[in-house]
């Protein structure tokens, strides 16, 4: 029987590959189909679903606050002495 | 030159890497490279549009190498996750966050727990994870760009998140 619903509806593992790709690219008509029934039998992978979705948004967040602290000065320097340096050679 | 776009540039490639070393690198290496190239530069373009140009192609170089060889795809993790039918294993289901109910997002704390999660996965792993933030490019476009296939990486994908919100669930929403 558990078999048989995997087949049909795809196992756990496979409904959250699904879920993932779907975050990137696009399901083919039957894997949509497909991951959208086994997410109304199972309340496991739907929660997986919001909780990757919520961690995405949590990543982009994160990536997005990001400010530098280095000194820029310092970096200018260096890098007008290693060009004048090339042009030495 | 170097005074007038070195911040600019900089900024961009530390948003794009979150490294300040490797930023600075990266700006080093294109002013190099533009200077040895500086016959190339078409004079209808800007300075700054040419530099850039310079510095993407150094991040791109940079992610490629990181993500560089197909990345294996261990079966370790899926086994720590789904019995062998494909089923959760019974202390490996998700649980119930309750994630909604306050602003967790802007939460520091759970940001430090986040990217301490982040920095638990396997280098490559995390850079796939990344990098669709980092470069706000479609799945198929950042494959292209790092070489790698997309079954290989949406499966990376996978494996990273299993293993980012188990370590969140644990980490956080069970204490």
């Amino acid at each position: 029987m558990k078999k048989l619903m995997h087949i049909l509806f795809l196992s756990c593992l496979k409904a959250t590959e699904l879920i993932e790709k779907n975050l990137h690219f696009k399901l083919s008509f039957r894997e949509k189909i497909q991951l959208k029934s086994h997410k109304m039998m199972c309340k496991a992978c739907t929660k997986y679903e919001k909780h990757s979705i919520f961690i995405e948004k949590g990543i982009s967040n994160i990536q997005k606050k990001k400010s530098s602290s280095t000194d820029t000065e310092k970096l200018k320097e260096s890098i007008i002495i290693k060009l004048e340096n090339l042009y030495k050679i | 030159m170097v005074s007038q776009h070195t911040e600019d540039l900089f900024n961009w490639a530390y948003h794009k890497t979150s490294s300040a070393t490797i930023a600075e690198d990266l700006v080093q290496e294109s002013f190099l490279a533009a200077a040895e190239k500086i016959d190339f530069f078409k004079a209808e373009s800007s300075a700054k549009t040419w530099l850039f140009s310079i510095l993407n192609h150094k991040i791109i170089d940079f992610y490629r190498k990181k993500v560089n060889q197909p990345i294996p795809i261990e079966s370790q993790t899926l086994s720590t996750f789904f019995d062998e039918d494909g089923s959760w294993q019974e202390t490996k289901k998700p649980k119930e966050w309750h994630e909604e109910e306050i602003n967790l997002l802007d939460d520091t704390d759970f940001q430090i727990i986040l990217k301490q999660c982040m920095d638990a996965l396997p280098e490559k792993w995390s850079t796939c994870v990344k990098l669709k933030y980092l470069s706000e490019k479609s799945g198929e476009e950042i494959c292209q760009e790092i070489g790698i296939s997309p079954t290989n990486f949406w499966q990376i994908v996978h494996r990273a998140k299993l293993k980012l919100r188990d370590c969140i669930e644990n980490n956080w929403f069970e204490n």
